[in-house]
Order: C-alpha cells, then structure tokens, then sequence
C-alpha cells in the first residue's frame, strides 16, 4: 500500500510491528511486520483518522534506523506515547490474528467458523451417569420456599 | 398521522416481546410490535467470513457505543464501572446472547424474608415452572436432567458437549465435593422443529448462523409472523401517549423508517424495551399527568438497576483443551456457592460458570467483554504459545442486590439519531459483591488446581469486566405496594392500567444466573395473567 509512508517510515513501522509480536522459527509462524500487518493497518486509517495520527506519532519518535528498532526502543515510545502505543498495539492484534492462516498455528480453525464448525464429540450417557453421581449422592443444594401467602 | 388502533402494541420484538406477544396468539387480538431495529439476514453473520473476529471491535460489537450502528442508541456509561450491552433488532439481544439457560431458585424470590436483604418478589418459582417448561419447549432447550441444584425439571433436548475442558473441571468440582452440572442451553444439541443442530462454531456472540441457538429470531418470530402478528421494523418509539380524561395509555409516537413521526394508537401496551432502554422510555414519556416519567409516581422507574458483576479466573493445563469449540458460554454451572451463608462474609451467592475460552483475537485483546490486551513481545509469543491453548477458565457470576442509587436517567445532552435523549448509567459495586467476587475468585482457583491446573492466571477481581452489562434488571421493579414499586404482580403499571412491562426492568432481584430463561418465563406469565383477567382488565 503506498503514499501512506514513505519506504523508511514503512522499514520502521514493520521492525515496530516485528516487537510487539515476534517470531516463532521453531514453529514457522511469523511476526506482525514480516507478515504485512502494515498493509491490514493501512486499510484501517482510511476510516480512523486518529490511528493515522497515532502511528505518525509513533514513527516520529522512534529511532532514526530499522536496525535500531529494538524491545528497549519500542518500551521507551510505549512510555513516552502510551495512548498511540496502545492504540497501534490492539489494532496490531486486530490484524494479525484476523489472518486464517495465523489463527491455524495458534491451533484454531483458519475456515469461517459457519456453517463448519467444529466436531466436538458428546458425553456418552454412561459417562455422565458416572461423573455426575457424586454430586446427585450429596442430594439437594436448594433452599426451597412454599407458596406465596395472598394478603 | 394517527392510525388504526390496534389491540395490543408491543414495544420491542426481543426476548420478552416475542415470548409475551407467543402467549397472546390465541386471544386472536391484533398484534403490532414496533422494533427500532430490523431484521438479520443470513449473509449479515460474520461467522461466515474468514476474518470474523473483526466484527467484534466494528459492527458486531456487543457495546453499542462501540457498533454505532443507525438502530442504535448511545449510552452514557462515564459514572458506571459497567456498561450495558445488547443487539437493537429483531430478536434483540437475543441476536448476540450466548444462550446460557439456568433459571432463577425458588430462594431468588424471597430474599427479603429468608436472608433479611432485596425484597420478596410477588410471585414465586413454583408459580412459573410451568412457563419455564412452555418457553424452554417453544426454544428448544439443551440440559441434563436430575439436577440436585433444582425442583425437578427435564429439559426437552440432551445436554450439549461438555467439551474436554467442562471434564476437567467436573472432575475438579468432584474432587472437592461441590455442586456443578452440565449447563442448560438454549442451543440445540439435535436438530429441533425445522432447525439445524449446533456446530460448536464457539462464536455465540456474532449471532448464530446455524439458526441453533434458541434468539427469538429463530424460535417465536418466525412463528408469531405466519400467524398475523404484524412487527414494523425500524420504527423507534420516541413516548407513550397518556389520554388525561381516562389516565390511560392510548398509544404512542414513533418515527417510521423514513424519520417521519408517526402516532399509533392502541387499547393495551407492553414494553419490552430491556432494562435499559425501558426506563429510557419511560423517562422520556412526560406528561402533566405524570411529568417525572411515565408510571412513575413510586419514583422507582430507572432505580435499582442490577447487573450481574463478574469476574474471571483461568488455570494452564497440560493439554491443550480446544476451549474455542463450542457454545461460548456453557459447559458446566457450580451453585456451589449460591445459596446464603452468612458465615462467608456477604449474603446471597454466586454461580462459578465453565465457558470455554475464546478465539486468539479476543484473548490476545485481553478477552470477551475486558479491553486489556496482554503484553506485546516475548512475552507474548509466550503466552500465545504456550499458555493460550492450554487454558480452561472460570466465571463468578454475583448476584447484585437492589440498590436505589444504582440507576437508569436520561442524559441532559446525548440523544440518538431521531433526537431522543439517550439513557446514562450511574453504576457502583457493593461491599458485599466485593467481597462475593474476592470468595468466587479463591473458590475458582481451587477447583482449577484440584482439576490438575499447574499455573493460575486470575484478574483483578477490584476491576470487573467493563463490558459485562448483558444483563439488565430491576429498573421497573414488580412490587405489591405502589409507593415503592412500578409493576404489580402480574407486569402492569400501578398507575396506567393498560401499560404493561415483560422484560427483565421488572425483576425483583437479580439471581445469581443469566436471566433471560427467567425474563420470557415471565413475560408468558404476563400473557397467562391477562388471559385470565381479560374481561376486567382495566378495572
Ligand atoms: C453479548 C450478550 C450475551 C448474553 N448472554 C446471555 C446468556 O448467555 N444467557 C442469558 O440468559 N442472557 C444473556 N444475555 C442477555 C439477554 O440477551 C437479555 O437478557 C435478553 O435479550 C433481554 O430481553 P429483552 O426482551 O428485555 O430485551 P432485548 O432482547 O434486548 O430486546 C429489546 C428490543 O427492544 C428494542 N427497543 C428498545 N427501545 C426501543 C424503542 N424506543 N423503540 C422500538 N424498539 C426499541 C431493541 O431494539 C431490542 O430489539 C446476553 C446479552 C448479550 C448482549
Ligand atoms: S456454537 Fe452453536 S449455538 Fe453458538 S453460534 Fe455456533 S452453532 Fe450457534
């Protein structure tokens, strides 16, 4: 998505998103700015001006280089700029985790949960008999009342 | 404009509204529901897009300051630390509700004279058994019977999976020897009267796609809408008409689809508005007869709101328990905890509910009703990892006794789209649901670890969840004595006797459980109660 920053500020923005949600190599499963949330965050600041602003804010204030992107920095601008830095993080976790291929590696379904769903298999009645039987031997746990009286 | 009057008008075409406007059907009286809202169609579920967690923080939000959507109105929730949710449509909140299904105990309506503290509700549990049993059958219930928590009952359909996280934890329960059971759900565990059994898609929340969760858009409105029921969507009722000669509500005034004020007249009237959007209604219809509000002469419309605090606590297992499949909200209840001990601390109870937990999106945003995202970075590629999939989590769900001050006004500045003042919330918690969510929190975290959790995650049971108002109560209370109650015994006005109130502002106290299988049980209670008067309605 371009015209929204410039190839540095995108460098940036990509190593800010790279922080706040890493890698796993062990698992294949990438972090927010090698995955493109930038692009998912770029559809976004058409509607939400201020997350526009947010971000600016943010890049404003980072360090000069992609390179110098570390944790450090990214908890210096979280300080320094907490209303932005919140702002861009939950939108981070909007876009990364609306990704079905995300969600997968996380260990949920990566189809549209309709009509799909998932198969979850029912207690037999034999099953419930047994682990419900203790609380049936221990008896009633109600207070009950009797009819109103009618003045 | 004025039209036709009709018998009946039924303001609102959600939970109550449907179930009251099903128990008139057979009078054969002519039936109009004025929704401000319309209906859902099948292509609107955002379950059925590969992104649809996103419609949770946009259109599909359960906050309505959050959705904005043109049926919508605000709610100023600045002096409350929770603030009240719902879906303005047809079906109401029953659209986005979770389905969960315990009725009320027959102590819940007598708290005054068994544990010195709420009022006496003027009818009892055993007076609405059968309508419980008439409405879980018209909704297609989901339950185990025998439960010892309970009179007897059997719910009409097997209860729902459990789910390897709900074992776990009854194992846990049964380790310490406390109650718990499978959940009733209005969610169909078999296919039931035309409609599709549940899938476990585990997104209640965005409306159910499968038709198997019991929202009246499933179950009375197609039913009421073949049998002449006439319900005019996007209408939003701005008052209620007052006729000075007879004190009377002779009707209301509405604005149709197109902005255009319109007046409806009618010889009998029920709100069914929520209890939020109620007193709202109420408040905003003033008259010389009655200028603090509508069938307010008690003063009470829009005091005594409760809503049912809660808080979370969760446990690591070592396998990864696929909380995410299934119906959100039900597993398994324990009311280990419900019933009055004064020894703990705080009277009246709680219920430690078993959902199961939610899609990564909202767990990563800090979970279903909380805006608090876990931490970025390591540590959250930790929690992602290795703590996500391996949770299984506990709800203590508070009774919230009356309190005056707890309340429901109208907003000086806030209006909706059609310029009618908006509701604002003005909401604090008691000492004792303190200290019943500190107890809660402590008993939670010993099931879990007694059902083989090896870490505890538990919040922060001083901030409860902001988003938790889905259930709305009290603000219209039932009451024998007209100086200190809107509603007698069977749902109308002490002072309008033609004005009539179903949804869940009428309650009396709050329970301990989700209140809508109370809340239609009532309203068809209502229905029954006019039945039988119908010859001297108004005298
Ligand atoms: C996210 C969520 C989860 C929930 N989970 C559960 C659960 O698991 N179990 C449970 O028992 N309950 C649950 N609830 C609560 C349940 O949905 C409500 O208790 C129930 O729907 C209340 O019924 P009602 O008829 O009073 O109001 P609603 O069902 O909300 O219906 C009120 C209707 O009135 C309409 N209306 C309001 N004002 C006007 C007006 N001025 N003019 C015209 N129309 C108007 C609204 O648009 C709405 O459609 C949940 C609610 C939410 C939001
Ligand atoms: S889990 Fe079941 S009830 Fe809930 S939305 Fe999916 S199909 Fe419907």
């Amino acid at each position: 998505m371009s015209g929204l920053w410039t190839d540095e500020e995108r460098a940036l923005l990509d190593a800010m998103l790279n922080c706040l949600i890493p890698a796993n190599p062990e698992r294949r499963i990438p972090a927010a700015g090698d995955l493109g949330v930038a692009d998912f965050l770029a559809q976004r600041l058409r509607r939400e001006v201020e997350l526009g602003s947010a971000i600016k804010t943010l890049l404003n204030g980072a360090p000069a280089h992609a390179d110098a992107m570390t944790p450090q920095a990214v908890t210096a601008l979280e300080n320094e700029f907490p209303a932005e830095f919140r702002a861009l993080l939950s939108v981070t976790y909007m876009g990364y985790y609306s990704r079905p291929d995300i969600r997968a590696l996380v260990g949920v379904g990566s189809h549209p949960v309709h009509p799909e769903g998932y198969e979850v298999e029912s207690e037999s009645e034999a099953l419930l008999d047994g682990l419900t039987a203790p609380v049936r031997e221990r008896g009633r746990n109600y207070r009950d009342t009797g009819p109103i009286r009618k003045s | 404009m004025a039209s036709d009057p009709v018998d009946v008008l039924i303001i609102g075409a959600g939970a109550s509204g449907a179930a009251f406007a099903w128990s008139l059907l057979e009078t054969r009286m002519r039936i109009l529901c004025l929704e401000q809202g319309s209906h859902l169609h099948d292509s609107d579920f955002p379950s059925r897009n590969q992104d649809y967690e996103l419609s949770r923080y946009g259109a599909f939000s359960c906050d309505p300051n959050v959705r904005r959507l043109q049926q919508d109105y605000p709610i100023n929730s600045e002096e409350s630390c929770i603030t009240p949710v719902n879906w303005n449509g047809v079906g109401g909140s029953t659209i986005n509700f979770l389905g969960h299904w315990p009725r009320m105990k027959p102590s819940d309506f007598r708290t005054r004279s068994m544990d010195g503290v709420g009022d006496d509700w003027p009818v009892d549990y055993h007076t609405l058994a059968p309508f419980y049993e008439m409405n879980d059958r018209n909704t297609g219930v989901s339950g185990l019977a025998g439960n010892p928590g309970y009179p007897d009952y059997a719910p009409p359909l097997p209860s729902i999976p459990m789910g390897r996280l709900g074992r776990k934890l009854a194992r846990g329960f049964n380790e310490l020897g406390w109650h718990w059971w499978p959940s009733d759900a209005a969610i169909l565990s078999q296919p039931f009267d035309g409609r599709q059994k549940c899938v476990n898609a585990g997104t209640c929340d965005l409306g159910c796609a499968a038709g198997a969760k019991g929202g009246t858009n499933f179950t009375y409105w197609p039913i009421l809408e073949r049998a002449g029921v006439e319900l005019r969507t996007e209408c939003r009722v701005r008052e209620i008409l007052i006729d000075e000669s007879t004190g009377l509500a002779s009707g209301v005034l509405y604005f149709d689809p197109d902005g255009e004020l319109r007046e409806q007249r009618a010889h009998l009237l029920a709100v069914a508005c929520n209890g939020v959007g109620t007193p709202r209604l109420l408040l905003n219809s003033v008259s010389e007869q009655f200028p603090d509000g509508l069938a307010n002469r008690s003063g009470m419309v829009g005091r005594n709101l409760m809503f049912h605090p809660l808080t979370g606590v969760s446990g690591v297992f070592d396998e990864p328990m696929r909380g995410h499949e299934g119906p959100m909200a039900c597993s398994i209840l324990s009311q280990e905890f419900y019933e009055s001990d004064p020894a703990r601390g705080f009277l009246r109870g709680y219920g430690l509910h078993a959902g199961r937990s939610t899609t990564p999106m909202t767990f990563a945003l800090g979970g279903f009703g909380i805006d608090d995202p876990i931490p970025w970075g390591a540590e959250h590629r930790r929690i992602m990892d290795s703590v996500y999939p391996y949770l299984a989590g506990l709800t203590v769900v508070t009774e919230d006794l009356p309190e005056p001050h707890n309340r429901v006004t109208l907003d000086p500045k806030l209006t909706d789209s059609d310029g009618i003042p908006a509701p604002k919330i003005t909401y604090s918690l008691s000492g004792n649901t303190r200290r019943m969510l500190r107890h809660g929190a402590e008993r939670a975290t010993e099931v879990l670890l007694a059902a083989g959790a090896n870490k505890i995650l538990k919040g922060d049971c001083e901030k409860v969840w902001w988003r938790a108002g889905w259930h709305q109560m009290g603000t219209c209370r039932m009451g024998s004595d007209p100086a200190n109650s809107v509603v007698d015994a069977w749902g109308r006005s002490h002072d309008v006797k033609n004005l009539f109130i179903v949804d869940g502002s009428i309650f009396v106290t709050s329970g301990a459980v989700n209140p809508t299988s109370t809340i239609q049980a009532l309203a068809l209670y209502i229905g029954d109660c006019i039945k039988s008067n119908i010859e001297n309605l108004f005298d």
